[in-house]
């Protein structure tokens, strides 16, 4: 297992080394046979990722405690599927992980149907190729999965407690594919550029692929909130940690480049903006994987320290020089094409202006993240730059971007007339102003809450207007009943239907975190066995404290009888963890969810009396921030996928050669 | 007529959850706390001093967020706090006492004086920036528009029908894909 391991990390090594080399021979002599056995390569590189992560899934999953990464993350009393998700609890585990991934998408490209004499694809297959040399480099000399260690030892260290939760079993895993994700749009829209192709092929192409990597950069975010609100006992879902704005940046950015490049498609406009978007995207994907590894800012998501970050800011800074260089060299092509604009109001301005508050929030993130660094070359103090910070900056920003989003569906490209706005706009204005005096008038006092509800509000009926002069259109040309047209006028319109469907997601997200963020309660008590702790219309009974043992693990619990304005709402029981292999105990909180507000219970501390401190949160609105999340999904989902009505496959008419 | 009815019922459904919600505000609670006890380590006050202060036992959160049960340094800062609190001391003045004796670096966001103050203005004196090379670039857009060609019948009916057209088209292609 050894041998096979670490052979198939360096023959993969050796294939892509050798693949990228013959792809370069077959462009500069245009022979078919090169470029036919550099794509064997390619799928020679993805079997032997794919059976070094068989062997280490293998080793994880038969307890091989004589292998160090094995021993590391794994315990012998731990569930099969936390031994297996071991895979990227580690450096090594989660590199092989997205060499798996990245080596998989370069298959899926080269050998895409829809590529199928592509002169592009020797292109993109060459760019790809670098990354995956990149990422066997690491896992050949600095981060090795299969090492050995001098003796055999008969027991693992264990997996971090905080790990196993099922959220962990996805929230990397979709990070990671989104990650990855970002690199095909990337190697598409160089290889497009090196073969001098401007025209919006390579943003067809891959529209599918940004999409997705978009959805599974949000699914990891909103994965990795739900696993810190549910396991941390802490009562958050987002602490703006360096690592968590590291995923949240290229979020913004390819959010960006998914809103302008329809501008691209519709008007020829903004080529340089959307390669230099998707330039930026990919670079922060590294700039965060190099933030995890680093250590050079603190983190509590961050790998044990290793010289990992070096590699990665030398790799990120090769994909920035080398794409701005690319870029740079064609851009005489590029802004020949400069196309006019009919009016400031219109869809393509308030898409610009779509882009400038992304970006801008998304520079926000970055300059908060850097600033220690920054702060620390100045003057030699390495401030913190924490969620005060963040939620000040970044709430006026997000908010406008709301707001652009309501605005932005019902203005007409081209050119939108006073009329026109009159018609679209005035009943929403009307009834988002009505709908804040009721909030006003119900208790909602908090102005960011008042005017963050105020903009959903608006939205929310923006984009039912949208669906409903959509229906009404089509009811009247085809007489079919309302569900039937509604259901016609999505299918047949998945990219705008879709995207509405995304917006109303973010819509109940920013529900959610608004509700949650100005109106939670939060007390902290010590109460004796039989005692009540009230908070808001809840009165909470302790009764009872005890232990249990599980595997290992023994299990401190409170039984909390919960009443809300006299209704029993059951026994809820938070607990405290002591781990027999971990040296920090956990709190696993209790939660009594309803659409209305989440009950947080914590446990605290407690004496040989019998008295115990318990944590008492009141989290308004949660359910809707879940809620808008699984919308999202179902949005971007309908909108990529491609029935009966699908897209067809873009015409490719770029720069022809005899190979592809 | 019939669509104002509709987005009137939306927004009664919007406002339901606000209805049953009946939010009370930190503050508010904290009133009803205090006029019980003396004190809260999870009071609107304390959260107001607390929150100011990164805890270093390695936890990543701040004094009022980190659990004292698992944290003995936390539990000393939020004594202090309390004795300060108790002084009369404002969060203004107890962390000007912190700053003095540790430095910024104690604290969970920058000041905003000094060098600090960037941290704050810059992201919005970059997005004014761009805003306005935007806004630079569209009109210039524009004008390069106007001196070329003036708006048409058929721009007009693009704008208004926009909807209309899209669904036209869709049917269109749907009717051309059952022949060809």
């Amino acid at each position: 297992m050894y041998l096979v391991g670490n052979l198939s990390i360096y023959i993969g090594l050796a294939i892509s080394i050798f693949s990228l080399l013959i792809f370069i021979i077959g462009i500069y002599k245009q022979d078919q046979r090169f470029i036919n056995s550099g794509k064997g390569g390619v799928l020679a590189a993805f079997i032997c990722t794919a059976v070094a992560s068989a062997i280490l899934l293998y080793l994880l999953a038969t307890e091989q405690f004589q292998f160090q990464y094995v021993h590391d993350y794994t315990s012998s009393e731990l569930p099969l599927i936390y031994k297996l998700t071991a895979f990227w609890a580690g450096n090594s585990g989660s590199l092989l992980l997205w060499s798996l991934f990245l080596s998989m998408y370069t298959v899926m490209v080269v050998f895409s149907k829809k590529m199928k004499g592509n002169p592009m694809v020797p292109y993109i297959a060459s760019i790809m190729l670098t990354n995956v040399i990149f990422f066997f480099f690491i896992l050949g000399f600095v981060a090795k999965p299969f090492v050995l260690l001098d003796e055999v030892p008969i027991e693992g260290k264990g997996l971090n407690p905080m790990l196993q939760n099922p959220g962990m079993i996805l929230h990397p895993v979709t990070l990671y594919l989104g990650y990855v994700g970002l690199a095909v749009p990337f190697a598409f829209a160089m290889a497009a550029l090196i073969l001098r192709n401007m025209d919006d092929f390579w943003i067809k192409m891959t529209r599918r692929w940004t999409i997705l990597a978009w959805m599974f950069l949000s699914l990891g975010n909103i994965l990795g909130g739900q696993w810190a609100y549910v396991e941390l006992g802490w009562g958050g879902y987002w602490a703006w940690d360096p690592v968590e704005n590291a995923s949240f940046m290229p979020w913004l950015t390819a959010t960006a480049f998914l809103h302008s490049v329809m501008i691209q498609e519709r008007k020829n406009m903004l080529k340089v903006w959307n390669v230099s978007l998707i330039i930026t995207s990919y670079a922060l994907t590294l700039f965060g994987t190099f933030l995890v590894r680093s250590g050079v800012l603190t983190s509590v998501h961050a790998f044990a320290d290793s010289n990992l970050g070096l590699y990665f800011l030398i790799f990120m800074a090769f994909a920035v020089l080398g794409g701005l260089y690319v870029l740079m060299s064609r851009y005489n092509l590029i802004k020949r094409d400069a196309g006019q604009f009919h009016s400031f109001l219109s869809k393509e301005s308030s898409f610009l202006i779509n882009n400038l508050l992304l970006v801008g929030a998304a520079f926000a993130v970055f300059w908060g993240t850097i600033f220690p660094l920054v702060s620390e070359a100045v003057r030699g103090t390495k401030v913190t730059v924490g969620i005060p910070y963040f939620n000040a900056v970044q709430s006026p920003i997000l908010l406008s971007m709301l707001f652009v989003m309501a605005v932005c569906p019902l203005i007409a490209w081209q050119r939108s007339s006073a009329k026109n706005l009159r018609k679209n706009f005035l009943y929403p204005s009307i009834f988002a102003i009505i709908a804040m005096v009721l909030m006003v008038v119900i208790g909602v006092r908090k102005t960011w809450a008042v005017i963050g509800y105020g903009v959903i509000a608006f939205l929310l009926i923006t984009h039912y207007l949208e669906f409903y002069r959509g229906v009404k259109a089509r009811r009247k040309m085809t007489k079919e009943n309302i569900p039937v047209a509604l259901w016609r006028l999505m299918v047949r319109n998945r990219r705008r239907y879709g995207g509405y469907l995304v917006h109303l997601g973010i819509a109940f997200i920013a529900m959610g975190i608004i509700g949650s963020q100005n109106y939670d309660l939060e007390t902290m008590k010590t109460v004796k066995l039989g005692e009540s702790i009230e908070i808001k219309d809840y009165k909470i009974i302790y009764e009872k404290l005890d232990q249990r043992k599980e595997g290992i693990n023994d299990i401190i619990y409170a039984d909390l009888r919960i009443f809300q304005n006299g209704k029993p709402l059951g026994v809820m029981e938070p607990e405290k963890v002591f781990y027999g292999n971990w040296e920090q105990p956990s709190s696993e909180p209790a939660i009594v969810n309803s659409w209305k507000e989440d009950l947080y219970l914590v446990l605290s501390a407690w004496e040989n009396d019998g008295r115990a401190t318990f944590i008492v949160k009141i989290n308004p609105m949660m359910n809707w921030l879940w809620l808008g999340s699984i919308i999202l999904v179902i949005g971007t989902l309908f909108a990529v996928w491609s029935g009966k009505y699908g897209n067809i496959t873009p015409r490719y008419s770029g720069s022809k050669r005899e190979v592809s | 007529m019939k669509v104002i009815l509709q987005v009137i019922t939306l927004l009664v459904i919007f406002l339901i959850p606000f209805a049953s919600w009946q939010p009370v505000s930190a503050e508010e609670q904290t009133e009803k706390v205090e006029q019980k006890e003396e004190f809260d380590y999870k009071s609107a006050e304390f959260k107001g001093v607390a929150s100011q202060f990164k805890c270093t036992c390695g936890c990543g959160q701040d004094h009022y967020e980190c659990d004292p049960s698992t944290c003995n340094l936390t539990t000393e800062w939020k004594a202090d706090f309390v004795e300060m609190m108790n002084k009369g001391m404002d969060k203004d003045e107890i962390r000007k006492y912190y700053v003095d004796i540790y430095g910024e670096e104690i604290l969970t966001a920058p000041e905003k004086k000094g060098f600090s103050l960037t941290a704050w203005v810059t992201p919005f004196v970059v997005l004014a920036g761009a805003g306005s090379g935007v806004f630079f670039v569209i009109r210039r857009w524009v004008r390069r528009k106007n001196d070329n060609d003036t708006p048409t019948l058929m721009d007009e009916n693009l704008t208004t029908d926009e909807t209309e057209n899209e669904i036209l088209q869709s049917m269109i292609d749907e009717e051309r894909k059952k022949f060809f």
